[in-house]
């Protein structure tokens, strides 16, 4: 580990060690099994923790995605206030895939920084990234999100993940995603990421061609959270919306908190047809009319929604659509 | 037209399967125990088949519906190599599973499952679609269709269609009566002749290694490629399949169909669209481009072999004359090399090497592509002459791709030695590669043929191999002509040797 203090961090360094690096795993790995180590690596992972989060589960949850993302990890620890500092450390992060007998290395830098040298992280990180390949950030702090250098660290990534369910004000955080992406930032929200599995099930029930002919029925769509699926609420109300437009039916939608432990559900009723989903813990109970069908769908973890969005390093018009009208639905209710 | 499903997202959701009741002929055999019922299980498993599907297996042993569903559960467990059995998952699936006992010659086995098919559509909602899969001695084929036929099934208020298991016949003449036979109740595009090599991710990468780079179609031509070798190395025997393989022989058995696909999926023109005419059309205007030899040339360009009795790895292992069930003076091929060309203006005068055998000293599937060397040798002449540049893909085992070239040793002097780029496919992509089954019968099920053989492509690689075959049938070969655990017979590398070239040892 190398600090580097006030003095920030030269990348010529960092990037000296990650190549003394490779050497001595590369002679490890030679002296173990005889067949070297081969490196890995499709983008560059940013990731933006607080000091507070924990760290070992964050590093497991990076160690899971590598298999599948394998990726140069930039991990930034936020430091808070206190004086202008930067420190790094470089590591790798090595498995034996299964039935192999090489070992796959991803390379990892840590950089602490203080709130005062945030301004300076976006001269640290781009030359630190490998080459010619995307840079994700994924920002796990909602602190970070409302901070003025936010916005030079989102326009160096190729992509921006956030969790806007950690945020404190949905709205406002919708109103400001919007923005973003309307300046042109590719985003991916974990909040909507979560929806993915259940907006499948809504979707795989309507390729039901009899309940498909009911749609034009649907009048009301109302969309109830309880919890921390604020924006997720905001998201599906939009996302149902959008859809039903594209179909040519035009309904009422209803965003509303309920009660109880943290919950969402979505109803679409009209003309004697009702189809209502209602996520409860790991379950999502789907009704249609008056028959009712359990599911097991368990909450996804950071790790499954960090795979999902890693692979969509692109523009998702859908994503898009629905983040612009979930803002515009959330400010028009107020 | 009605009106699409309006809550579809692509870009995230997965593929999944519409409604429909999958019928398997031969449902007690190995093919469904080993391979199709754990895919199928395994597709479950991912949620990627929709809630109206159900499976009806057919076959002579009288079973219940239970029973069926306690042998069909006994096969995932066996066979799921990298699928764990969740209780609640399988107690859904098994719902889905029946069973109807018959005789595929019995014209009442096929009014029995006209029955069977609707209590299923109004029980699962499986659509009136049915996806009719033959996994029964070839010989059984025509009979399984036109007994469908008869009883009305290959029509219906959803889709039908027809799956059927390779050989497509063993000669040209054969193939083209068995289509005749299929196409008095299917249409083509509703017969789909499954090849799994073709279903490999491996395979399907070589697509998107061809057309999804722009780097790699200038070299891919005569002006670039010196020959191409297209391995297919088996290590085991017969095992247990004595009795099938000496009536087909590697030369049917492999490359009639899964390598003469290698090879076109290889050396095929660029598609303009990724849809499933545009590339099976280029692939059987490649099949039809390759040359078939005369007589003379099928002596010089063609080597058969047989194995015979070695000790490998310390064990002793039977020659193919003496594994069960094969006449011990069987003239089968358990091995075939043949120099293949293709008369179009991309590959004339490159020779294609395509090889397959059992008891070969591993078991390894690749494609090396032998580029020309350097017009001038500026440095050590013999580093450029013995390390080729090559471009290896390998489809089993470790997946992935390599590019061999020559760099400076590090130090002094101009010393130059091999390197290797490679491209691990199972590594930079840890994700469960689904198996070649999973991925053939969900297109099968959604209506995608790309990955399936089409009449003409099979009819065009008949061409092709039936005369090696007269040749062969007309020669007596010396065989066992190599030794179990050997790379095959001497004269497969003078085949290769008179060209100046050499076989590679993967």
């Amino acid at each position: 580990m190398a600090a580097a203090g006030a003095e920030g961090i030269p990348p010529e360094r960092v990037l000296r060690e990650l190549a003394d690096l490779w050497i001595t795993l590369g002679k490890q790995g030679e002296a173990e099994s005889g067949t070297g180590v081969l490196r890995a690596c499709t983008l560059n992972l940013v990731v933006l923790a607080e000091a507070s989060d924990d760290a070992a589960a964050l590093e497991e949850t990076i160690a899971a995605l590598m298999p599948e993302h394998p990726a140069r990890t930039i991990m930034v620890k936020l430091s808070g206030a206190g004086e202008r500092a930067l420190a790094e450390r470089v590591y790798a992060q090595c498995w034996m895939p299964f039935g192999q007998r090489r070992q796959i290395c991803c390379e990892q830098i840590a950089i602490t920084a203080s709130d005062a040298a945030l301004a300076d992280l976006e001269s640290v990180v781009l030359p630190l990234a490998a080459p010619d390949l995307p840079v994700i950030v994924w920002s796990r702090s909602a602190r970070l999100f409302e901070m003025p250098p936010f916005g030079a660290i989102a326009r160096m990534a190729t992509k921006v993940v956030v969790d806007s369910a950690a945020f404190a004000d949905a709205k406002r955080t919708l109103r400001l995603l919007a923005e973003m992406a309307r300046g042109g930032i590719l985003l991916g929200d974990l909040a909507w990421t979560r929806l993915t599995r259940w907006r499948e099930m809504l979707a795989r029930l309507f390729e039901n061609r009899n309940y498909l002919a009911k749609l034009a029925r649907i009048s009301g769509v109302r969309v109830t959270y309880y919890g921390e699926f604020a924006t997720s609420a905001w998201y599906m109300g939009a996302w149902v919306a959008d859809a039903l437009r594209d179909a040519g039916v035009s309904a009422q939608v209803v965003v509303g908190t309920g009660s109880g432990p943290p919950s969402l559900s979505v109803e679409l009723a009209g003309g004697g047809f009702r189809v209502e989903l209602v996520r409860q813990q790991d379950r999502l109970i789907i009704t249609v009319d008056n028959a009712e069908n359990c599911t097991n769908l368990p909450q996804p973890g950071d790790c499954l929604l960090m795979r999902e969005e890693l692979g969509i390093v692109r523009r998702d018009a859908v994503f898009e659509r629905t983040l612009a009208s979930a803002a515009r639905l959330a400010y028009a209710t107020d | 037209m009605g009106i699409e499903n309006p809550f579809q997202d692509p870009l995230r959701f997965e593929r999944q399967a519409p409604e429909c009741a999958i019928v398997i002929f031969g449902a007690n055999g190995d093919l469904t125990r080993r391979k199709l019922m754990p895919a199928l299980y395994r597709l479950a498993y991912d949620r990627r088949l929709s809630a109206g599907f159900a499976v009806i297996g057919i076959s002579r042993t009288a079973l219940s519906d239970d029973q069926f569903r306690d042998k069909m559960l006994e096969s995932v467990k066996q066979f799921s190599e990298d699928t764990a059995i969740d209780a609640e998952v399988w107690a859904a699936f098994a719902r889905g599973l029946y069973y109807v006992a018959g005789d595929i010659n019995d014209a009442a086995l096929y009014q029995r499952l006209g029955q069977k098919l609707t209590a299923v559509e109004t029980e699962r909602h499986t659509g009136g679609n049915a996806l009719f899969y033959l996994s029964t001695q070839p010989s059984q084929y025509a009979l399984a269709a036109l007994g469908l036929g008869g009883a009305g099934l290959g029509k219906g208020g959803g889709w039908r269609r027809l799956v059927v298991e390779k050989p497509f016949g063993h000669d040209l003449a054969s193939a083209r009566e068995l289509s005749g036979r299929l196409h008095q109740v299917f249409d083509e595009s509703d017969v789909y002749r499954i090849d799994h090599y073709l279903g490999k991710e491996t395979v399907q990468n070589i697509l998107a290694f061809r057309f999804g780079n722009g780097i790699f179609e200038p070299l891919w031509n005569r002006r670039y490629v010196n020959h191409v070798q297209i391995t297919a190395a088996e290590s085991i025997g017969v095992e247990g399949r004595g009795a099938y393989y000496q009536e087909a022989g590697a030369l049917a058995d492999m490359i009639q169909n899964h390598l003469l696909q290698v090879m076109a999926t290889i050396a095929m023109e660029p598609v303009a669209s990724f849809r499933a005419m545009s590339v099976r059309d280029e692939k059987s205007k490649l099949l039809r481009s390759m040359r078939a030899m005369t007589p003379d040339e099928v002596r010089r360009n063609s080597v058969a072999g047989q194995y015979g009795p070695a000790r490998v790895g310390g064990q002793d292992v039977a020659g193919f004359r003496q594994e069960p069930g094969v006449d011990p003076q069987s003239p089968t091929d358990t091995y075939a090399a043949v120099t293949f060309f293709v008369e179009n203006w991309r590959w004339a005068g490159v020779p294609f090497y395509v090889r397959t055998g059992k008891r070969l000293p591993k078991r390894v599937t690749e494609i090396a592509i032998q580029y020309n060397p350097a017009p001038l040798h500026i440095f050590d002449e013999d580093a450029a002459e013995s390390a080729p540049n090559l471009l290896i893909m390998r489809i089993q085992p470790e997946e992935g791709l390599s590019l061999k070239f020559l760099s400076k040793r590090p130090g002094a002097g101009m010393t130059l030695r091999p390197v290797s780029m490679d491209f691990n496919y199972g590594s930079s992509f840890g994700e469960r590669s689904p198996s070649a089954y999973e991925t053939l019968l969900l297109d099968a099920i959604m209506g995608d043929a790309t990955l399936y053989t089409r009449q003409d492509m099979v009819e065009a690689s008949w061409s092709v191999v039936e005369p090696i075959q007269n040749v062969w049938r007309e020669t007596k070969f010396d065989f066992p002509n190599y030794a179990a655990g050997t790379w095959g017979p001497a004269a497969a590398d003078e085949m290769l040797a008179r060209r100046g070239h050499a076989w590679r040892k993967p």
